[in-house]
C-alpha cells in the first residue's frame, strides 16, 4: 500500500487542481442554491486528502534513497520532453509544508471570507496555488518548473486581483503580473538556450551536463543572469520586489500562502539551478548583490511602512534575499532552514496580522493599539511569529540565521553583518509594529475588538504551536548543531543583534505624529522609505515610458507612415485617371502626336546600340 | 474522398441560393450547419483514416480539366493540410454557429460563408498550382461581400482594401507559378513534378521573392498588414473570426508549400532575412498592439504578432521548428477565433469596444462574467501561460529556431512578453474595476452565445495538455517537407560567437540542414 502511494505520489499536487475544478459549478454560478459553501469543504477535503497521502509518501521516503518518476509526456522531431519527478525527503517535506500550510490557510480563509459573495471563486485559485506549488516542490524537470512558476504567476495574479472592483486591486495585479513576467520571460529565454545546450532539461542531466561543460565566461553569465530572473521577480527581490508590497491589497488568506511559501517556491527553484549558476562567478556574485541590496533596502523600508500588511511583507523580501545571498555563496543548507523557518513563522504573522484586520476592518497602524487584551490568541500568535521569525529565541529563525552566521562569519564578516543588520532591523520593526497594535491605549477602531472565530482561531492556533515545535522538528530531521559544535560567538552576536532591534523597537518614539514628521530632514527619509525609494516613480519615468513611447510611435508610423503610404498610392492612382480623362480631347491631330512621339521613343530605344552611346556597356564593364 | 470537402458546402450553397421558393432564415442557417457539420464528420473519418507513418500526400485524387492550360483537378492531403482542414471546418462551423439569428439576406450571407469554407479547403487540398490559385482567388470574393454588405461603418474601404491587397497577392502568385512552370519547362502545373526542379539559383530567388510578397501579404506581415486591422474592425464577428482562424494560415500554408517546398535552397540562403523580418514582425505588431483603443484593433495586431512567429520556426526549418509551425497555425487559428468570438459578445452586449469606455465587465450580476473568465483564459493562452495551448506551440517554436537564429528567436520571445502587456491592459481596463454607468444592465449572455467560445476555450486547454494530439498528425510531413537535397558534405560550421559547438550538433541538427547553419552564421 505505502509502495502504491509512493509510486503514486505525484497525485499529491493534483489533488489541488482536481479540488480547483470542482468548484466551477459554483464559481461559474451553475449551482447557485447551495451557496458557494460546498466548493470550499471540497477544496479543504482534497487538500486534507493531499496531505494523508503526502504523510505516507514523507513516511516512506525517510532515510531512503530518492527516487525519480518520469512521464513521457511529449514526443516530437528530436525532443523528448519528460516530465521527472524528484521523490525525497527533501522535496516530499517541502510539498507537505506547503500542503499544511494551504489548508490552515483555507480554513482560516473560511472564516476570513465569510461573507464574501466569491467564496467559490477564491477556493478554486487556492486549490490551483496549492496544486502548482506542490509540483513545484517534487518537479525534477526545469521545463515543469518553468511551467509552474508560470502558473503561479497567473494565480497570483487572480488572487491580488480578486476584489477587482478596487483601482488599487486593478494595479497591484497588473503590476504583480507583469513584474513576475519580466523575469519569467528571462528565465524562459535561458530555459530554451539551456535545453539546446545540454540537450535535456532534467536536472540530474543538466547537472551532468554542468560538470563538464565549456562555456566561455559571455555565454554562461548571460546563461546564469537569465535564470536567475525569474526567481528574483517570484522572490520580489531588489529590481523586481515592487509587486510583493502591492500585492497586499489581495484578500489575507492568499497572502499568508504569498508570503511564505509562494516566494519560497522561487528561492526553492534557485537552490535547484544552483550547479548551472556554478558555471559562472559573475552570477553568484551577482545574486549576493541582489540579496544584499534586497535584504538591508527591505529592512529599512518595511520600517516606515504605516500598512500593517505592508510592513510584514517588505520583511519577506529582506528574508529572500538572505536566501539569494546563501545560495550565491553556495550554502544550500542554510538557504533551506531559512525558508523553512521563515514560512512557517511568516505564515503565523500573517494570520494574525488577518485576524486583526479581520476585527478591525482596518489595516493602518496608527489606528490601532490596546488589542493584547481583547484579542489574546491574536497576540499570542504575533509573539510567537516574531520570536520565530527573529534571531534572539531558540525558534526557527534563530537557529537559521544561527546557522547563516557561522557559515559567513569566518570568511566573509561583511555578509555576516548584513544578516546581523537585517535580523536586527527586523526585530525592530516587529517590537514596533507589536507596540502600535497591540499596546498603547485602545483608539476608536480598536475597542470593540472582539478575539476572532474558532474558523480563524484554531488554524491560528495550531500554526502557533507547530510554530513553536519548529526547533524539535529541526532536530528530529538532524539539522540542529549538538552543544558542543555551537559557535558562542555566532550566538552571542545574533543574541546581541536581535536585543537591539528589540530595545531599539521598544523604546523609540512612536506616536501618530511621529508618521508625518515636521522635522524637513526626518519626513525626507521617511518618505524615502516610506515610497519605497520611489523605485516605481523610477520606473514609471523609464521602462513604462519608453514602451509607452515605442508603441505610440510604432502605432503613429503603423496609421500615418505605412497606411498612409498604401493610401496615398491609391489616391493618386484615382487621381492620375481623373487627369488622364481629360488628356481624351477627340482630336484627331492629338491622338497622332501620340503615336509618333510614342514609337519615336520605342524605336529610339531599340535601335540605341546603333546610336554609339555604349553607355551600357560602359556600365556593364565599370561594374564587372 | 476529398471532394467531398469540396463540394458540401458547395451543394449547401447552392441549396440555399437557388432554392425556388423563399427560404425560412432559419431553415438556410441549419442547411449551413449541416453541411459544415458534414465536413467536418467527414474530416474526423478521414483523420481516423489517414496513415501517420506516411509522409507522402494520402487520398490523392486526380482528374484531367483543362489540359492545354495543364490544369488537373488534384488533390491530396497530407500531414501539414490535415491539421488546417479540420480548423477550416471547426471555424466555420463556429462561425455559422455564431452569426446572428435575425442576420440581414440570410440567403447570401450563408452561401457566402460556405464558398469560403470551399474556397479555403480547396486551396489547402489542391495538388495543382494553378487549382490552389484559383481556390486562393475563390475565397477572396465572398469575404469581400461579406466584409462589404455586413461590415461596421467604414466598411467600403475595408473590403476594397482588402480586395486589392489580396489581389495583389493573388497576382505575385500567379506570376511566381506561371514563372516556375515557364522556366522548369513543365507542360502543366501539377506540384508533385515541380518539386524535383533545379532552377539556378537566381531564379529560384526571384520565383521566391514573389511568393514571399504575395503570401506575406495575406499572413500578413509587416509592411503589408495594414488590411488586416482595418478588415477586422469592419467584419463582423463570424468573419473576423474565420479571417484570423482561418484565411490567415492560407498565407503560412502556401510559405510552407511553395516557398520551402518548392524553392528549399533560395530559401535556405535567405533563411536568416526571414527570421529577422519575422522578428520585426513580432515586435512590430506588439508594440502597435499596446496603443490601440479598440479591443478588436488590439486582437488584430497581436494576429501579426503571433503569424510572425510562424515565419521564424519556417525560416530556420529544423524537424521541430517545422512541425511547430504548424502547430502555432493551429494554436493561434483557436485562440484568435476565441478572443474574436469574446470580443464580439462584449460589442454586442455593451455595443462598444473602446477600451476607455469599457469597465468592470466581470461584475456577477450585472456584467459578463463568464466571457470575461474566458477572456483571461483566452489572452493567458495567447501570452503563453503553460497549460493551454499557446505555451507548448510557442515553446516549440523557440526551441526549434533557438539552435539556428538565436538573436532572432531572443527577440521573438521579448514580443511574448508584450503579449502579456497589452492584453493586460485590456483585461484590466475592461474586465476589472467598478462597471461604468454608461452600460449598466446589460442583457444575459445566453448559453447559446457561450457554448461557441466554451468549445474552443476546452479545445485550448486539452491540446496546451495534451499536445502530442495535435502533433502527432503533422510530425512525419514536416520531416519530409525539411529540405532534403542539401548537399550534406558541408562541415558543421555554427558559429554564434562563443556558443558550444559539439552539443548543439548533436541534438537538433542533422546533415541536412548544415546548409541552414551556414547561412545562420552569417547572421551573426
Amino acid at each position: 500500500m505505502a509502495q502504491f502511494l509512493l509510486q503514486m505520489s505525484w497525485w499529491v499536487p493534483c489533488y489541488g487542481l482536481i479540488g480547483a475544478v470542482l468548484t466551477l459549478p459554483w464559481s461559474t454560478g451553475i449551482i447557485r442554491r447551495t451557496g458557494p459553501r460546498p466548493a470550499a469543504y471540497f477544496n479543504l477535503l482534497m487538500t486534507v486528502l493531499a496531505f494523508l497521502h503526502g504523510t505516507v509518501v514523507f513516511r516512506s521516503t525517510w532515510n531512503q534513497e530518492p527516487q525519480q518518476l518520469l512521464f513521457h509526456w511529449l514526443k516530437v522531431a528530436d525532443l523528448d520532453l519528460t516530465f521527472a519527478l524528484d521523490i525525497s525527503a527533501v522535496s516530499v517535506g517541502a510539498m507537505e509544508l506547503v500542503t499544511v500550510l494551504s489548508l490552515l490557510a483555507q480554513i482560516f480563509a473560511l472564516g476570513y471570507m465569510e461573507k464574501d459573495w466569491a467564496l467559490a471563486r477564491f477556493f478554486a485559485l487556492m486549490g490551483f496555488f496549492e496544486g502548482t506549488m506542490g509540483g513545484l516542490a517534487i518537479s525534477n524537470s526545469l521545463l515543469l518548473t518553468y511551467a509552474l512558476l508560470e502558473m503561479l504567476t497567473l494565480s497570483t495574479y487572480l488572487l491580488v486581483g480578486f476584489w477587482y472592483a478596487q483601482p488599487l486591486v486593478v494595479t497591484a495585479a497588473r503590476d504583480a503580473f507583469l513584474t513576475k513576467r519580466v523575469g519569467d520571460i528571462l528565465l524562459l529565454m535561458g530555459v530554451v538556450a539551456l535545453a539546446t545546450m545540454s540537450g535535456s532539461l532534467n536536472f540530474p542531466d543538466i547537472y551532468k551536463w554542468a560538470e563538464t561543460a565549456h562555456l566561455s565566461p559571455t555565454t554562461a553569465t548571460l546563461l546564469g543572469l537569465a535564470l536567475i530572473a525569474g526567481p528574483t521577480g517570484k522572490c520580489a527581490q531588489f529590481p523586481l520586489h515592487l509587486w510583493l508590497d502591492e500585492a497586499m491589497e489581495g484578500p489575507n488568506p492568499a497572502s499568508i500562502l504569498r508570503n511564505s511559501v509562494v516566494v519560497a517556491c522561487g528561492a526553492y527553484v534557485l537552490i535547484k539551478l544552483q550547479p548551472i549558476l556554478n558555471l559562472s562567478p559573475l552570477v553568484l556574485a551577482t545574486l549576493v548583490v541582489i540579496g544584499s541590496v534586497t535584504a538591508i533596502g527591505a529592512s529599512m523600508v518595511a520600517i516606515a511602512q504605516i500598512d500593517i500588511k505592508r510592513a510584514l511583507s517588505h520583511s519577506t523580501s529582506a528574508y529572500l534575499g538572505l536566501v539569494f545571498i546563501a545560495v550565491g555563496m553556495e550554502w544550500t543548507g542554510f538557504a533551506l532552514l531559512l525558508l523553512f523557518a521563515h514560512a512557517i513563522a511568516k505564515a503565523l504573522l500573517f494570520m494574525s496580522v488577518g485576524s486583526v484586520i479581520s476585527t478591525t476592518t482596518n489595516q493602518d497602524l496608527t489606528e490601532m493599539g490596546g488589542l493584547w487584551s481583547r484579542m489574546p490568541a491574536t497576540t499570542t500568535a504575533f509573539v510567537v511569529g516574531s520570536a520565530g521569525l527573529v534571531g534572539l529565541l531558540p525558534l526557527g529563525g534563530f537557529w537559521a540565521l544561527q546557522l547563516g552566521v557561522d557559515d559567513f562569519g569566518i570568511q566573509q564578516p561583511v555578509l555576516a553583518g548584513v544578516l546581523l543588520s537585517v535580523n536586527a532591523l527586523t526585530a525592530l520593526n516587529l517590537t514596533r509594529v507589536f507596540r502600535l497594535v497591540f499596546l498603547g491605549q485602545p483608539q476608536p477602531k480598536t475597542k470593540r475588538a472582539p478575539e476572532v472565530g474558532w474558523l480563524m482561531a484554531v488554524p491560528m492556533v495550531s500554526l502557533t504551536i507547530i510554530t513553536l515545535l519548529v526547533p524539535l522538528m529541526m532536530q528530529r530531521l538532524s539539522l540542529l548543531p549538538t552543544w558542543e559544535y555551537i559557535n558562542r560567538t555566532s550566538v552571542v552576536l545574533l543574541v546581541s543583534s536581535g536585543l537591539i532591534g528589540c530595545g531599539t523597537g521598544a523604546t523609540i518614539y512612536l506616536h501618530k505624529a511621529w508618521s508625518r514628521s515636521m522635522n524637513l530632514p526626518w519626513r525626507f527619509v521617511q518618505d524615502l522609505l516610506g515610497y519605497d525609494f520611489y523605485i516605481d516613480r523610477i520606473y514609471r519615468l523609464s521602462i513604462v515610458f519608453a514602451v509607452n513611447l515605442v508603441s505610440r510611435f510604432s502605432s503613429w508610423l503603423d496609421r500615418y507612415v505605412v497606411d498612409g503610404i498604401v493610401n496615398f498610392v491609391g489616391l493618386a492612382s484615382i487621381f492620375s485617371g481623373e487627369t488622364l480623362k481629360y488628356s481624351v480631347t477627340g482630336q484627331t491631330q492629338f491622338y497622332a502626336l501620340t503615336i509618333l512621339v510614342s514609337v519615336g521613343c520605342l524605336g529610339m530605344l531599340m535601335s540605341w546600340p546603333f546610336w554609339g552611346f555604349h553607355v551600357l556597356d560602359y556600365l556593364r564593364v565599370s561594374s564587372g | 474522398m476529398l471532394s467531398a470537402l469540396i463540394w458540401i458546402p458547395v451543394l449547401g450553397a447552392a441549396l440555399i441560393g437557388f432554392w425556388p421558393r423563399p427560404l425560412n432564415p432559419s431553415h438556410s442557417r441549419l442547411v449551413a450547419l449541416i453541411a459544415i457539420a458534414l465536413t467536418l464528420i467527414w474530416t474526423i473519418i478521414l483523420g481516423s483514416q489517414f496513415n501517420l507513418a506516411n509522409g507522402e500526400m494520402q487520398f490523392f485524387e486526380s482528374l484531367p480539366w483543362i489540359e492545354s492550360l495543364g490544369l488537373t483537378y488534384q488533390l491530396g492531403i497530407d500531414g501539414l493540410s490535415l491539421p488546417l482542414v479540420a480548423l477550416n471546418s471547426l471555424l466555420t462551423w463556429i462561425a455559422l454557429y455564431s452569426s446572428e439569428k435575425s442576420i440581414s439576406r440570410p440567403r447570401l450571407y450563408y452561401a457566402l460563408v460556405l464558398l469560403i469554407n470551399t474556397g479555403v479547403a480547396g486551396a489547402f487540398l489542391s495538388q495543382n498550382l494553378l487549382l490552389f490559385f484559383l481556390f486562393y482567388e475563390l475565397e477572396l470574393i465572398p469575404l469581400y461581400l461579406l466584409i462589404a454588405i455586413w461590415g461596421g461603418q467604414a466598411r467600403g474601404y475595408a473590403a476594397t482594401k482588402f480586395l486589392i491587397y489580396t489581389a495583389i497577392s493573388g497576382i505575385l502568385i500567379l506570376a511566381a507559378f506561371l514563372g516556375l512552370t515557364w522556366l522548369t519547362g513543365s507542360k502543366d502545373f501539377n506540384y508533385q513534378p515541380l518539386l524535383a526542379q533545379a532552377l539556378p539559383l537566381g531564379q529560384q530567388f526571384l520565383l521566391l521573392g514573389a511568393i514571399l510578397i504575395g503570401f506575406g501579404i495575406k499572413i500578413p506581415l509587416v509592411p503589408f498588414h495594414t488590411w488586416l486591422p482595418d478588415a477586422h474592425v469592419e467584419a463582423s464577428t463570424p468573419v473576423s473570426v474565420l479571417l484570423a482562424g482561418v484565411l490567415l494560415k492560407l498565407g503560412t500554408y502556401g510559405l510552407l508549400r511553395f516557398g520551402l517546398g518548392l524553392f528549399p535552397e533560395a530559401w535556405a540562403a535567405i533563411a536568416p532575412f526571414l527570421a529577422t523580418w519575422a522578428a520585426i514582425s513580432v515586435l512590430y505588431g506588439a508594440f502597435t498592439a499596446i496603443a490601440q483603443k479598440d479591443m478588436k484593433k488590439m486582437v488584430a495586431y497581436s494576429s501579426i504578432a503571433h503569424m510572425g512567429y510562424v515565419l521564424l520556426a519556417a525560416a530556420a526549418a529544423t524537424p521541430l521548428s517545422l512541425v511547430a509551425s504548424v502547430f502555432q497555425m493551429i494554436s493561434h487559428g483557436l485562440i484568435s477565433a476565441l478572443l474574436f468570438l469574446l470580443v464580439g459578445v462584449v460589442y454586442q452586449k455593451t455595443g462598444s469596444r473602446d477600451l476607455d469606455v469599457l469597465r468592470g465587465l466581470l461584475n456577477p450580476e450585472r456584467g459578463l462574467p463568464l466571457i470575461g473568465s474566458l477572456m483571461i483564459l483566452g489572452v493567458m493562452a495567447s501570452a503563453g501561460i503553460p497549460g493551454m495551448v499557446g505555451f507548448i506551440s510557442e515553446f516549440l517554436v523557440f526551441r526549434g529556431s533557438f539552435p539556428v537564429f538565436p538573436t532572432q528567436t531572443l527577440l521573438c520571445m521579448f514580443g511574448t512578453g508584450l503579449t502579456a502587456v497589452y492584453f493586460l491592459l485590456l483585461v484590466n481596463r475592461t474586465f476589472f474595476g467598478r462597471l461604468s454607468e454608461q452600460v449598466l444592465n446589460l442583457p444575459p449572455v445566453s448559453w447559446f452565445d457561450r457554448t461557441p467560445a466554451i468549445v474552443l476555450a476546452v479545445l485550448i486547454v486539452i491540446l496546451g495538455l495534451q499536445p502530442s494530439w495535435m502533433l502527432r498528425w503533422s510530425e512525419t510531413t514536416t520531416v519530409t517537407l525539411m529540405p532534403t537535397r542539401f548537399s550534406s558534405q558541408d562541415a558543421v560550421r555554427f558559429s554564434s560567437g562563443d556558443a558550444p559547438r559539439t552539443p548543439i550538433a548533436q541534438i537538433s541538427l542533422t546533415a541536412n540542414s548544415d546548409r541552414f547553419l551556414r547561412s545562420a552564421s552569417n547572421d551573426h
